[in-house]
């Protein structure tokens, strides 16, 4: 009983605030205690929403930006912890350099991608020094673009250390042992890595895989700034139509707030159903 | 059989000598221990053996083969680990089978072969279990028939019993041996335990400090250890200061005869093995001391006393009834066959070390594995004695 | 999610250096690759510290014709706005840690220490306000808070900020306890300390760098904040996420860009505090503190 009433405020603090918000949302998106979008429970506003081409097409685009980053977050966050697992002194230092950015809030991290890749950034400017381009516009629009590879760039940016420093910290709590074991039983450098290494990282970094999917595919602000604005991501979509002049607006809002939600909770359960069953094969 | 030739093998960590010059054969076919407290170079050497590591110098030999450049994966060498190092995302059989699937064997021979190599180490029909499944003993055994179903030219095992209980290392080194003598597989086993370097192998090369102390057969590293030292590591109790004159050794205990003992100078170790002494008989001619009881401890087969003479303390070990009833502050008078007798090279800085004469004994009394290393190295530095 | 249950403390460095591979650097190409590595990590940074130096940073200039601290001036004027916002964003950050924190050591110390039915379903629902989009939490929430008078003003934000940062800081000192050992209170008890003797002296000493970083990391989600604060703020709460949004959409690159590196300092202290208190490991759970 001491154990329930010790876990009371933060389950409490947690099911009010988080739970009310979800409950209310829904319940809104389905019209109770709409504004406007009739009376009594419907689902109006989600069949406005696969009518409109707008939303669909925001859903393509975000389940595109989430599934992009996210694959290649893991394959370069791995790639990296391997790397730096090779280097002798000076590992530490460069361990720390490299997470310099997980802590940066991710507006600072969207201002900084503007700064460096935008039309007018410092890579354009490097460009037109060197007498490539003459003029801002003759950069590649990689910011505010239709692939999104301006948002891609700044996810990678701040997932690739996230990954990065899962893979590494399974990899030095495991150490060399298994390669070493794999070594003497004859398997060649690559072997090791698909047979031994992979199948080591797979169940912590599929976490991690599923953390940057939740990240990605919810993001308001880093596409907001960098990304394209029509068809935008439905974090975007869902705050624009939510700050609509046109009340009748809310309850769609409420109803993509929905989807995100529930396409986000379905992958942290398959992700972590998946994470259990390999967690269960190399349990102590 | 491939026999394994070990020439000048230095390795080095950074200002750090982990192993030092070390000329060691294996003979094909044979089981060759390598014995030493911790960080005296004996797993380096192993590994130097594995390829899992490159020698600073020195060269590698399998048979008329030179393997110092030839990859661990390509080396014909497999390393069974103390901890087992199962693949924990594999079942058993798929343990057993990786070396296979590395070369590309199919898979329907490969589990053939794992499920015959489980079987040989008593382990049928757990081809499924995953290594989290397992108990610590039935790992050990896993991780031995992946290495044994590579039909490896070269098996290195790295304190292959010290993970288990003790119930079940019997069973284990029974194992490894009739595995090892059915295939007359050159073998090399690292261990710190001396009793398990006895068991198992048929040479044993001592390293102490990352050096080659003594190299020979078991018997030779209680019978006739080459100093103090190994005397020591092997848990000789008995370290009584004396001055050799000819066959003669002068000690406190008397003037005893011992013929023979590692050369040296006059001041040496005289060692009396505890099990080879008994309650003097009268009929008995062996030289014989008398003193006080210190202290008796029963050990269940046998009893240990504790016996001053001559300001000597001297351990004795036996399954006699005379030496059970003895009790504190009784007297004793102790024979002194010449079986438990031997000497060795006594160095400056060890009398140093201990201080009075009487001292010394009882302190040597109580070394068991690793005396104070600095003071020993002398003794070390002389290289390795006879074998 | 194994990525989040990671403890606390996992050394990622220091166990990396015991392994016996020398002293040498590791190979050239591994050398130069992660120096690479790391310099295009870093290279965003590169543009804010120009601009922020800048007189006027014009098109196509790499570096500034003029150098000036006017934008520094400007970030860092006690009566500016930069200032202001810097006040409230450490205001409402610092709340969301304390009263995080409260919630968080009786629970902590429970999901730690002891094992009962149910425990994986509290840290699941624990783990889900994390994952969830801040956005849905924004939606959802705001007209709630509207109708209680809450919206628009500090303590509605405050209260939103620990949507996401409760789940953290109860996790983390969850790891705390978990990792502590706590058997030497009992070891302090039974060398003749009171109760009271032994928490002051043993527990709190062990648990409290542990509690300190959670604080932080419950500060940090806070600091860095920016949906929440906008949408139930409304535009009247204005933190240093709000204020770097709106200089960015309006223009003097110079001020964004000393804006953006001032807001980005907190986070860099966090990180050096943390590796030294919980080894560099625990920037895992980091990663996960947007």
């Amino acid at each position: 009983m001491r154990t329930w009433a010790a876990l009371s405020p933060a389950l409490l603090l947690v099911a009010v605030l988080f739970g009310g918000a979800v409950v209310l949302a829904v319940g809104r998106s389905l019209g109770v205690q709409g504004v406007g979008a009739g009376d009594g429970p419907s689902l109006h506003a989600y069949r406005e929403l696969v009518r409109d081409p707008g939303f669909v097409r925001s859903l393509g685009l975000t389940l595109y930006v989430a599934v992009v980053s996210t694959t290649l977050s893991v394959v370069l966050g791995i790639a990296a912890a391997l790397l730096l697992r090779r280097l002798g002194a000076g590992r530490r230092f460069a361990t720390t350099v490299f997470q310099l950015n997980l802590p940066v809030p991710h507006v600072i991290g969207a201002v900084a991608i503007l700064a460096l890749v935008g039309q007018s950034g410092l890579l354009s400017r490097l460009a037109a020094q060197t007498g490539l381009l003459d003029q801002p516009a003759a950069f590649p629009a990689i910011t505010f673009d239709p692939w999104a590879i301006g948002v891609l760039l700044q996810y990678l940016w701040k997932e690739v250390p996230f990954v990065g420093i899962v893979a590494l910290a399974i990899l030095s709590a495991s150490g060399d042992e298994l390669e070493e074991a794999a070594r003497t039983l004859g398997a060649s450098a690559w072997q090791r890595l698909r047979h031994v290494t992979l199948p080591l990282l797979l169940p912590g970094v599929l976490g991690a895989a599923v953390i940057v999917f939740a990240f990605t595919f919810g993001t308001f602000e880093v596409p907001l700034l960098l990304g394209p604005s029509s068809p935008t991501v439905l974090p975007v979509l869902a705050h624009r139509r939510y700050t609509d002049i046109d009340l009748a607006a809310r309850p769609e809002a409420m109803a993509i707030s929905a989807v995100i939600t529930v396409v986000v909770v379905l992958v942290v359960l398959v992700g972590s159903a998946a994470t259990r069953r390999s967690i269960r094969a190399d349990a102590p | 059989m491939t026999d394994i030739q070990l020439r000048g093998l230095t390795r080095t960590f950074g200002d750090v000598v982990a192993l030092d010059d070390l000329h060691l054969d294996v003979a094909g076919g044979s089981i060759t221990a390598l014995l030493g407290p911790s960080g005296c170079g004996k797993t380096t050497a192993l590994k130097l053996v594995a390829g899992l590591l490159r020698p600073t110098t020195g060269r590698v030999r399998f048979g008329d083969r030179d393997v110092t450049d030839v990859r661990a994966e390509r080396r014909g060498a497999v390393m069974v680990f103390q901890d087992h190092r199962l693949f924990p995302s594999l079942s058993a059989g798929d343990n057993v089978a990786f070396g296979l699937r590395m070369r590309g064997v199919a898979r329907r021979e490969r589990r053939r072969a794992a499920s015959d190599a489980l079987a040989q180490v008593g382990l049928t029909g757990l081809q499924a279990r995953r290594p989290a499944e397992l108990s610590a003993g039935q790992r050990q055994r896993v991780a031995l028939a992946r290495a044994l179903v590579l039909e490896p030219e070269v098996l290195l095992l790295d304190e292959p019993l010290a993970n288990l209980d003790a119930h079940l290392r019997s069973g284990m080194r029974e194992l490894i041996l009739s595995l090892q003598r059915a295939r007359s597989l050159t073998t090399v086993v690292v261990t710190h335990d001396q009793e398990e370097a006895v068991v198992l192998a048929e040479d044993i090369a001592l390293l102490f400090d990352g050096r080659l102390h003594q190299h020979g057969a078991p018997r030779t590293f209680f019978e006739r250890p080459a100093t103090a030292r190994t005397a020591r590591f092997f848990g000789s109790r008995n370290l009584i200061p004396g001055q050799r004159h000819g066959d003669h050794v002068e000690t406190p205990l008397g003037r005893l005869y011992v013929p023979d003992g590692a050369p040296g100078g006059a001041a040496v170790w005289l060692l009396v093995r505890p099990e080879r002494l008994t309650v003097a008989r009268t009929d008995s001619d062996h030289p014989r001391v008398t003193g006080r009881v210190v202290s008796s401890t029963y050990l269940g087969t046998r009893t240990r006393a504790e016996v001053e003479v001559a300001g000597v303390r001297l351990t004795i070990d036996a399954s006699d009834d005379a030496l059970a009833d003895a009790g504190p502050g009784t007297s004793l008078t102790v024979a002194l066959p010449p079986s438990a007798l031997w000497t060795v090279p006594r160095d400056a800085d060890l009398t140093a070390q201990g201080g009075s004469t009487a001292a010394t004994a009882v302190g040597g009394a109580h070394t068991t594995v690793s005396g104070p290393a600095g003071s020993d190295r002398a003794t070390a530095g002389g290289g390795s004695g006879q074998g | 999610m194994s990525a989040l249950h990671r403890a606390p403390g996992t050394e990622v460095a220091d166990a990396a250096d015991a392994g016996a591979r020398g002293r040498g650097r590791g190979p050239r190409w591994v050398v130069l690759a992660v120096t690479a590595m790391l310099a295009v990590l870093l290279l965003p940074f590169v543009p804010l510290v120009l601009a922020s130096f800048a007189e006027a940073y014009f098109y196509p200039q790499v570096l500034p014709d003029d150098w000036s601290t006017r934008a520094w001036r400007v970030v860092l004027d006690p009566d500016g706005a930069t200032w202001a916002a810097l006040r409230d964003t450490v205001l409402i950050a610092g709340s969301v840690a304390l009263i995080s924190l409260l919630v968080a050591l009786p629970a902590g110390r429970v999901l730690g220490t002891r094992r009962f039915r149910g425990k994986r379903i509290v840290e699941l629902t624990l783990l889900t306000p994390v994952l969830v989009p801040a956005i849905a939490v924004a939606i959802g929430l705001h007209v709630a808070l509207l109708r209680l008078g809450l919206a628009g003003g500090m303590p509605g934000v405050i209260l939103v900020h620990l949507v996401p940062a409760t789940p953290y800081v109860v996790l983390l000192t969850a790891g705390v306890f978990a990792n502590a050992e706590l058997e030497l209170e009992q070891q302090a008890r039974s060398l003749g300390a009171s109760w009271w003797q032994a928490q002051r002296h043993v527990t709190w000493r062990l648990l409290a760098p542990g509690l300190a970083v959670a604080g932080l990391f419950g500060f940090l989600v806070s600091w860095g904040q920016y949906v929440l604060t906008l949408v139930v703020g409304g535009g009247r709460v204005v933190t240093l996420p709000i204020l770097l949004f709106a200089t960015a959409s309006g223009g003097d690159t110079a001020i964004t860009a000393a804006t953006a590196l001032f807001h980005a300092l907190p986070a860099l202290v966090l990180l050096v505090v943390t590796a030294r208190v919980l080894g560099s490991g625990a920037m895992t759970t980091l990663g996960g503190a947007r």
